[in-house]
């Protein structure tokens, strides 16, 4: 493999009409952070590439350099404006595959050029489709989910992608994820295939989306110069007749931003879900708290009456990485472990109460109080106390 | 004749719900005592197919790549759309494949299918991998349109199009709803929250005669059941299974403890002293509010 074919990291930006969202500036910070670290180690010259698709974008350029891309590839046309993904995802293959761009982003490899090494997306409502559409047709892999990555040379040996030989991959993407129970961490690798008894086929850019809030953005660095490359894709015709016919923003049908306190509840319902469910939504109503969950509540895990369910083992109720983040000044957690998908999720709330039948529960390491008891005992308990202790409770 | 030819693609999943599952003691799910089933997200795109069947009238293949044990999946499927097929992609040479080597096999199991597709569903992302990458990247394989977190939708079969909603979650900024419209075929994956309504009397009927069809057609799945191994798929062997697949799972860890970020007072839920300490606890984070 000539390393001069895959160089640089391109990094997909999201915004909504001109406007950043946070998990941009994340994914460059990162980007950044480990470009630095890379160029160094390699004694090489690769670089951070924002690539922005929209219509009267230009303006962003500046804040993506300032917050650490070496190059800016912006593809502005009104056709890009609304977010359609047939349409985005050709453009950015196109901008990925253009020699006449990464002349511009580093004419000294002008002519070797083929491919980006690596890709950032974000792992949201819009890059995780993209991610999944522009790696199809790129034809290489993509690891979702992330929210830890090292770039190593890695000694592999693997029955199909070396034939059991040992062989040295350099500048390998380790791509960490978080298994769905939130205990097991992943490494994906995306690796070409070596093996002489198949095909010899290279995969590149090793890719994947981010999760918003993984990665610090950095300080923005007002001195730092970049590169400003405009673009000019070529959309087809027919995919014009896919059109936008409205497109509004709704809040979400649960509201944890009004309420001062938040009530959570997971798998320590187990026992008798119904029961306990009521017993939560009993104590949420003396201290006018939202109800959150965790992340294995919103699977119908447990079975409840659909009243419950319907009510709470939403989505929307989920806290965590792939639910909200909240911040309420009073955070109380009824029968959660702690996984660290639910811990980023409340970790910023101002006081933290946790009631686990386990001590050593993994939340207690986010808590400011354990309190070490069943939750269908403990709650009866609390809610009596309650009502001595405060009577009326006025907090809105 | 149909007016629609649907395809659903679904997926055998362990069982989450309580009575099938089982975790080990460190929190981690138990593969092999843990039941399988067919996946709720999978049932889902099941129930938007059927509401098509209702309304337009439809023709629906179901297709999933597994071993044997996924005709149970299928069985529920057939039971939840009425299905006309139901289709196994099954060999060897699929195991081990990520998602570009599994939408590989489920992009030759829908050509497989009779006729051209107008709307192939998929669930929204799968329980226990979570990556929901191979809808899109079926679809894009197929060259169709792909609709992804559709809440709702109809099709206008004059103009050959689909209108549907599209729920779009990003941090930091509210929901997005968005309408959009595109020219058959179009590739679906559908959002959990999806729920289909029938608003006439007529369409109420049609769908519990469907419903009993569906019912007794279920009770004898095997009869509509095919089977394909890679080479009646005609897959090619070096895009699918692990030889087909880009990425390797290379390690799994435990997620290292984090730093306690707070030092737990830990007190006992039996006694009563510290159910009041609590409670103080409780009142004091409220008073800090109103100081704040």
């Amino acid at each position: 493999m000539t390393e001069e074919k895959y160089r640089h990291v391109y990094v997909v930006i999201e915004h909504i009409d001109g406007k950043l969202l946070p998990v941009s500036l994340e994914m460059l910070g990162e980007a950044r952070r480990l470009f630095d670290k890379f160029n160094k180690r390699y004694s090489s010259t690769e670089k951070v590439v924002a690539v922005v698709l929209g219509h009267n974008v230009g303006n962003l350029s500046k804040t993506l350099i300032e917050h650490g891309a070496d190059a800016v590839v912006i593809a502005d046309r009104p056709e890009l404006h609304a977010l359609i993904n047939k349409i985005h995802t050709k453009v950015i293959c196109q901008i990925c595959l253009d020699k006449e761009t990464a002349a511009k982003i580093e004419p000294r490899y002008a002519l070797e050029f083929e491919r980006p090494r690596y890709m950032f997306f974000a792992a949201d409502g819009i890059g995780r489709h993209l991610s999944s559409t522009v790696l199809a047709e790129l034809d290489s892999g993509l690891a979702s989910d992330v929210n830890k990555l090292v770039i190593s040379d890695l000694e592999i040996s693997h029955p199909v992608k070396t034939g059991g030989k040992k062989v040295t991959y350099g500048k390998t993407l380790e791509m960490y994820r978080v298994d769905f129970s939130g205990f097991l961490w992943t490494t994906i690798l995306c690796l070409d295939n070596l093996n002489e008894n198949y095909p010899i086929r290279e995969y590149s850019p090793q890719s994947c989306n981010i999760i918003p809030g993984a990665f610090e953005p950095l300080e923005p660095d007002l001195q730092r110069n970049g590169t400003v490359i405009e673009f000019q894709p070529t959309i087809d015709e027919d995919d014009l007749k896919i059109k936008i016919l409205s497109q509004k923003f709704v809040e979400s049908e649960v509201d944890f931003d009004n309420y001062k306190a938040v009530v959570g509840f997971g798998r320590g319902i187990q026992e008798s879900p119904e029961k306990n469910i009521k017993l939560v939504e009993e104590f949420a109503k003396q201290i006018d708290a939202q109800i959150g969950i965790s992340l294995p509540i919103s699977k119908n895990v447990f079975s409840a009456s659909p009243a419950i369910t319907s009510t709470y083992m939403i989505p929307a109720r989920v806290i965590g990485t792939s639910g909200k983040k909240i911040s309420p000044m009073l955070y109380i957690a009824f029968g959660i472990s702690g996984a660290m998908q639910h811990i980023s999720g409340m970790e910023d709330s101002q006081f933290v109460i946790s009631v686990n039948s386990d001590e050593n529960a993994p939340i207690k390491d986010s808590s400011d109080i354990l309190l070490k008891g069943r939750m269908e005992d403990v709650i009866p308990l609390l809610i009596d106390e309650l009502k001595k202790q405060i009577p009326t409770i006025e907090v809105k | 004749m149909a007016e629609l030819n649907l395809a659903v693609v679904v997926k055998l999943e362990p069982d989450l719900s309580e009575g099938s599952i089982s975790y080990n003691s460190d929190g981690t799910l138990n593969r092999n005592k843990t039941k399988n089933t067919l996946g709720p997200h999978s049932k889902i795109a099941a129930q938007a197919a059927f509401y098509a069947k209702v309304k337009y009238g439809a023709k629906i293949s179901i297709g999933t790549m597994s071993g044997h044990a996924a005709n149970n999946a299928l069985q529920i499927a057939m039971e939840t759309c009425d299905a006309d097929v139901l289709q196994l992609y099954s060999d060897q040479k699929f195991a081990g494949a990520d998602t570009i080597g599994t939408a590989e096999v489920l992009k030759n199991g829908i050509e497989k299918m009779k006729g051209k597709m107008d709307i192939v569903f998929s669930g929204h992302r799968a329980t226990d991998g979570e990556t929901g990458q191979v809808g899109p990247q079926i679809a894009w394989k197929l060259g169709f349109t792909f609709l992804g977190n559709v809440i709702s939708y109809d099709v206008n079969l004059e103009k050959r199009t689909v209108t549907a909603k599209r729920l779009v979650n990003l941090r930091g900024i509210p929901e997005i709803i968005q309408e959009v419209e595109a020219p058959l075929p179009v590739f679906i994956a559908i959002d959990p929250s999806y729920k289909y309504y029938f608003d006439t009397v007529s369409l109420r009927l049609t769908a519990e005669k469907y419903k009993r069809e569906a019912h007794e057609r279920a009770q004898h799945y095997n009869d509509y059941l095919q089977t394909f191994n890679r080479e009646e798929l005609g897959a090619d062997e070096t895009l699918v299974g692990l030889i087909g697949s880009p990425t390797i799972v290379y390690n799994v860890q435990r997620v290292p403890k984090g730093k306690a970020t707070r030092s737990a007072k830990v007190l006992d839920g039996s006694n009563p002293e510290h159910i009041r300490q609590t409670v103080t606890a409780i009142k004091e984070a409220f008073a800090a509010m109103v100081i704040k």
